[in-house]
């Protein structure tokens, strides 16, 4: 189990012409992670969610608040005593072209920290090979293929589920998902998002997936939790499926609002929200931080700022003095049943490891 | 949605691009018919390797060495075969009869000069001699996009952010008046809320000046946002070309199906959702005869290994697949009234055995 409270980071930029600049990153964010739990962090571009994910596998300090794995507060131990700790916490990045070096096999990528995990726990050599074969079986790939060859020799999908297994090799406890699935081609998205589902079932592993697609968040099973971070607050936290239909946040509603419909398909929400102007993370920090793009904006919400909380009326956290639930996501037209009507194999993943 | 009469049409027949490989000259296009209506906007969607920016780049005739284009035509209305075109009169034409927007426009933009200056540039090189009312032109573009023209026009590209880049990448293509506009992945790597804005302004654009438009990306939900019509290329070819309307809701080509039914999104039942078994083809694995998506593919027959599926056309719909010819034969043959649209619906174990 793996909580943060209160998690504040500010980056401080130093001397240019405009003189020293602070940016806000992550304002008091509250999470939880229970273990083989999932919970997707989503915004925009510039909304902290990868400062905190890179918090979170320990990769970037924090200026307050806790953060405490399996019951043990980090703030107080120094660098050395927390690396085990955070050891447990494995990074999935985001491009599996870049995050696996091209000049060594698959076999020597795996081999090294398998090595390091049989001399922590006392295991002899021959168990290291075996353990690879089984991992790479574990991500649905054929070790006999993949382990010989080099990363430019694979596809992009089969390069993210190596990635996955290279991680899976320090028995993590949370996996740290970076928009992992973003640069993979869209019909193998899904595998990828499937076996992220599957790994919590058979290993007890955590998912913290990062992504600005909120609709990728949807397959990590029914059990997910969303929150929603804005100029690194959290505006709106829940159930996955609950966040998604019936958001109450303006800004929610904003992100759900602008994902494509597939027209054909599917036919635009009622309601959609549109927000006004571009981020600007510069602007002064009164009141609630997205009144200044929202419409439904009052006296209020530029004077105020909003905490995150429950208000008794919906099923999720929220941090609006105006929640209200708008049909913004694009609903079905039916069709699909049909579509879905001839089954076909699911093998659900690109394991056709053909020469 | 209406056609401007003005727009030019684009006709792509017979292409082929083949690249130099250690192995041989390997097609990454092969044999592609497609034709752009005057006034709409098309979408172009394929995985990685489906040949969909090299058939971009084909209409500008830029394909770099090692590929080269092998045979066809790529007729613009007013301009002709740009495969024809060299030297001078091609670089005349990039720009002014076809305006390109790159993919990710940080890295097509130069970071050392002003955008301004590149709009100068770009006006000295194509000749233009009022270059105040060029800078007029791309102040009232950068406007209708939503932005203060003369701060970009000051501006570096490092000082705008990825959305603010990708309207200048836009006003780059459009400001000489090109009326065929090809946009390379106009809102990979940006977010939701820039993508919708983006998609936006490239379909009001559209309308506004008359254009032709194509788009090519790997995301279908970007395309269902602006295009009129979509087309689907797989392993170099075009294997569905449609109404987008038409080509989402009733997918008809085994690849289309499979690729809508894995697109992760935010209505429809999570469990109807799976990923394609298998993965994208690369120039290497191509098989060289039959259809390049039998191995994927749910529909396959004995057919598709040795003979390769030629597109056909049926009320206005193009599909290349044996398993769709053959249902709609029966269809017809069955009943002659009937239309051929619903043919692609039953494909029983006992019909596929059939022509097995």
């Amino acid at each position: 189990m793996i909580t943060g409270t209160g998690i504040t980071k500010t980056f401080k930029q130093r001397g240019s012409v405009l003189g020293a600049r602070e940016v806000r990153a992550l304002r008091e964010v509250d999470f939880a992670i229970e273990p083989g739990g999932a919970v997707s962090f989503i915004g925009e571009s510039g909304c902290g969610k990868t400062t905190l994910g890179r918090i979170i596998a320990g990769l970037e300090t924090y200026d307050s608040g806790e953060i405490v794995i399996d019951g043990v507060p980090m703030s107080g131990l120094g660098h050395r005593r927390r690396q085990p700790h955070f050891r447990r916490i494995q990074l999935i990045h985001q491009d599996p072209y870049s995050a696996l070096n091209p000049t060594r096999t698959i076999h020597q990528t795996l081999e090294a920290p398998l090595a390091l995990r049989a001399k922590q726990t006392g295991r002899s050599r021959s168990w290291v090979d075996a353990r690879a074969e089984e991992l790479l079986g574990l991500v649905g790939i054929d070790p006999g293929y993949v382990l010989p060859r080099y990363p430019h020799q694979l596809s992009g999908g089969m390069r993210q589920r190596v990635v996955i297994a290279r991680a899976l090799t320090m028995d993590p406890e949370v996996l740290v998902a970076d928009e992992a699935v973003s640069m993979i081609d869209v019909s193998l998205r899904l595998g990828i998002l499937g076996l992220l589902k599957d790994l919590r079932v058979r290993l007890g592993v955590g998912v913290l997936f990062i992504t600005h697609d909120i609709a990728t968040a949807r397959y990590l099973g029914d059990d997910s939790e969303l929150y929603v971070l804005y100029r690194g607050q959290v505006v709106e936290h829940g159930p996955t499926e609950t966040v998604i239909t019936r958001p109450v946040h303006p800004y929610t509603q904003s992100l759900l609002s602008a994902t494509p419909v597939l027209h054909g398909l599917e036919k635009p929400g009622a309601e959609r929200v549109v927000p006004t102007e571009a981020l600007d993370p510069s602007r002064t920090d009164e009141g609630c931080l997205f009144a200044p793009r929202c419409q439904f904006a009052t006296q209020l919400c530029t004077e105020q700022r909003p905490r995150l909380s429950h208000d008794g009326t919906t099923l999720q956290e929220h941090a609006c003095f105006h929640p209200r639930t708008r049909s913004v996501i694009p609903t079905g037209t039916g069709t699909e049943t049909e579509m879905g009507a001839d089954t076909l194999a699911d093998t659900g993943a690109d394991m056709g490891a053909r020469g | 949605m209406t056609a401007n009469p003005t727009a030019p049409a684009v006709r792509v027949r017979g292409l082929t691009v083949v690249y130099k490989t250690p192995v041989g000259e390997l097609p990454a296009v092969s044999n592609v018919d497609l034709t752009l209506a005057p006034g709409t906007i098309t979408g172009v969607v394929g995985e990685s390797g489906s040949g969909k920016s090299t058939l971009a780049l084909c209409l500008l005739n830029a394909v770099q060495s090692p590929g080269r284009i092998a045979a066809g035509s790529v007729e613009i209305d007013g301009l002709g075969d740009v495969v024809e075109l060299g030297g001078e009169e091609l670089r005349r034409a990039r720009g002014r009869h076809v305006g390109y927007v790159f993919q990710a426009a940080q890295n097509s933009l130069n970071p050392l000069k002003t955008i301004g200056k590149q709009l100068l540039d770009l006006g000295r090189s194509h000749g233009v001699e009022d270059l105040r009312a060029l800078v007029r032109d791309a102040k009232d573009l950068l406007a209708r996009m939503g932005m203060d023209g003369a701060r970009v026009l000051d501006s570096y590209q490092h000082e705008l952010s990825g959305g603010m880049r990708q309207r200048v990448g836009i006003m780059l293509a459009l400001v000489l008046n090109a009326k065929v506009v090809v946009l390379d992945e106009p809102t990979t790597a940006l977010d939701m809320i820039t993508q919708a804005t983006i998609l936006r302004i490239v379909r009001e654009v559209h309308d506004e000046r008359g254009l032709t438009t194509l788009v090519i990306t790997h995301d279908v939900g970007a395309v269902a946002e602006v295009a009129d019509n979509l087309a689907v290329m797989y392993g170099g070819r075009v294997v569905e070309h449609g109404p987008v309307m038409e080509v989402l809701g009733s997918p008809r080509h085994p690849y289309t199906r499979g690729l809508i039914r894995a697109i992760p999104r935010l209505s429809g039942d999570i469990s109807l959702a799976r990923a394609l078994p298998g993965r994208p083809p690369t120039l290497g694995t191509l098989p060289a005869a039959g259809c390049v998506f039998r191995e994927r593919c749910d529909r396959r027959m004995d057919v598709c290994d040795t003979v390769e599926p030629v597109p056909l056309t049926r009320d206005g719909r193009t599909v290349a697949c044996h398993a769709v010819d053959a249902a709609a034969d029966v269809d017809a043959n069955a009943a002659p009234g009937v239309a051929a649209g619903a043919a692609d619906r039953t494909p029983t174990t006992a019909r596929r055995k059939e022509y097995a």
